[in-house]
């Protein structure tokens, strides 16, 4: 067998929607343990005093980036089937941007306000209303923003492809990078904790 | 000695070590998206091939294209010029050597034509080997279709019964349908040519084609 198995027709769609929820469970349930069910820790991150989200994020970044990799070299996975979205440069870029804004202010990503709704956050609860107004808004503008929406197409792009570099070049420069950013979260956090101590006298 | 001191390491530092190697070990391996190779299960082709179910003959075919019928991607597996003179309505042009680069995906059912059966043959079992699942060629590919379906001959008796009468019409109106014509005697007497009819010729088709079925992924 060769995944992904949906692609391959292995199960139907009906099997896939169980497929789904029983991964979706255990991915609230690792979201929740890793600290993302709580705002407060979510917005640690961006004044460096705990970065504990930044470090599981970036450690299941790479770990999901050496997995696919090998399981695709020894022929476990087909990589070309993994689907991945294509590239609007500028729209992406200012709606990144927005999200960023929306994660630092309310403390939760579309998917942590899921989890932080099923532990009972009255927060969350209003952070994921402000969503699906802000998707309803979103939609009702649609019509005056598609040309921007589209613009800048560069199709489906990666790393890889773009800069001409080697796949294996790519996946060492992003684990290096990790690493850094790993040493760096350390220092930050101890910095800010230094600092916080001082104020407090 | 070294593994003895790894094995001292922190657990995280030891991690890191690890994806390090695995990095390095990566460079040296080959592209993870060229899968140029395959294996083939040559027993299961064989049985597949053994029966006729891969095979969709004409008759099937015009009868989906007239009901709207879409459920499956047809294939024209023929040179770009020749798809442009002819194709079979509704037919995407993908040669033999795309097939793979192509966004067909493996749960689709794929109805393969061409003008000779070797390439179509040659479609199927890059695309079976590749684990698509449905995979089927036209009998006959386009000449059929030209034959049987655009320009059917009637063999026509003195005095049909209502029977023959019945199918004699059902041919005539599907070559009309599809811009051809039915030859009886007269015709073929007169003009042997079965000139393809140009592309727009089926204007009528209207494909109930699921909007954006193709499914978006990703978060």
């Amino acid at each position: 067998m060769t995944a992904p198995f949906f692609k391959f027709g292995y199960f139907n769609d009906e099997v896939s929607l169980i497929v789904a929820f029983v991964i979706g469970i255990f991915f609230g349930l690792v979201l929740e343990k890793g600290g993302f069910g709580s705002a407060r820790m979510l917005a640690a991150q961006f004044y460096f005093t705990d970065m504990r989200v930044f470090k599981v994020m970036f450690t299941a970044i790479v770990t999901a980036m050496i997995g696919l990799f090998y399981f695709s070299w020894i022929g476990f996975l087909d990589l070309s089937l993994v689907y991945y979205g294509e590239t609007f440069l500028l729209p992406q870029l200012l709606g990144g941007l927005i999200l960023g804004v929306g994660f630092v202010i309310g403390g939760y990503c579309p998917g942590t306000s899921a989890v932080a709704i099923s532990t009972g956050r009255i927060d969350a609860i209003f952070y994921a209303l402000g969503g699906m107004f802000g998707i309803f808004v979103f939609g009702e503008m649609f019509p005056y923003i598609t040309d921007f929406f589209y613009s800048t197409p560069m199709g489906q792009i990666n790393l890889p492809d773009l800069l001409g570099i080697n796949y294996g070049i790519i996946m060492l420069l992003v684990i290096l990078m990790a690493i850094g950013g790993f040493t760096a979260a350390e220092w930050a956090e101890k910095l800010m904790a230094e600092k916080q101590s001082k104020a407090r006298g | 000695m070294l593994l003895k001191n790894f094995a001292e390491l922190p657990a995280r530092k030891r991690i890191g070590i690890v994806a390090i190697i695995l990095g390095i070990v990566s460079i040296f391996a080959s592209n993870p998206f060229s899968n140029v190779n395959t294996k083939v299960n040559i027993k299961e082709l064989s049985l597949v091939s053994a029966d006729e179910i891969s095979e969709v003959n004409v008759e099937e075919l015009s009868d989906w294209l007239i009901k709207g019928k879409y459920d499956y991607r047809l294939i024209d597996l023929r040179k770009d010029e020749e798809y442009k003179k002819y194709h079979i309505p509704t037919s995407e042009n993908v040669t033999v050597a795309r097939l793979l680069k192509s966004d067909l995906a493996r749960n689709e059912k794929i109805i393969l034509y061409s003008d000779n059966d070797i390439t179509s043959a040659q479609g199927w079992f890059i695309l079976k080997s590749n684990n698509y699942k449905g995979v089927y060629v036209i009998k006959g590919g386009i000449e059929s279709w030209q034959k049987e379906i655009l320009f059917p001959s009637c063999t026509c008796d003195e005095n049909p019964t209502i029977e023959q009468k019945h199918k004699h019409d059902k041919l005539a109106e599907v070559a009309k349908y599809f811009g051809g014509e039915l030859r009886t005697e007269g015709i073929i007497a007169a003009n042997n040519k079965m000139e393809m009819p140009s592309i727009e010729a089926p204007a009528t088709i209207e494909l109930k084609k699921p909007k954006g079925k193709r499914k978006r992924e990703g978060c």
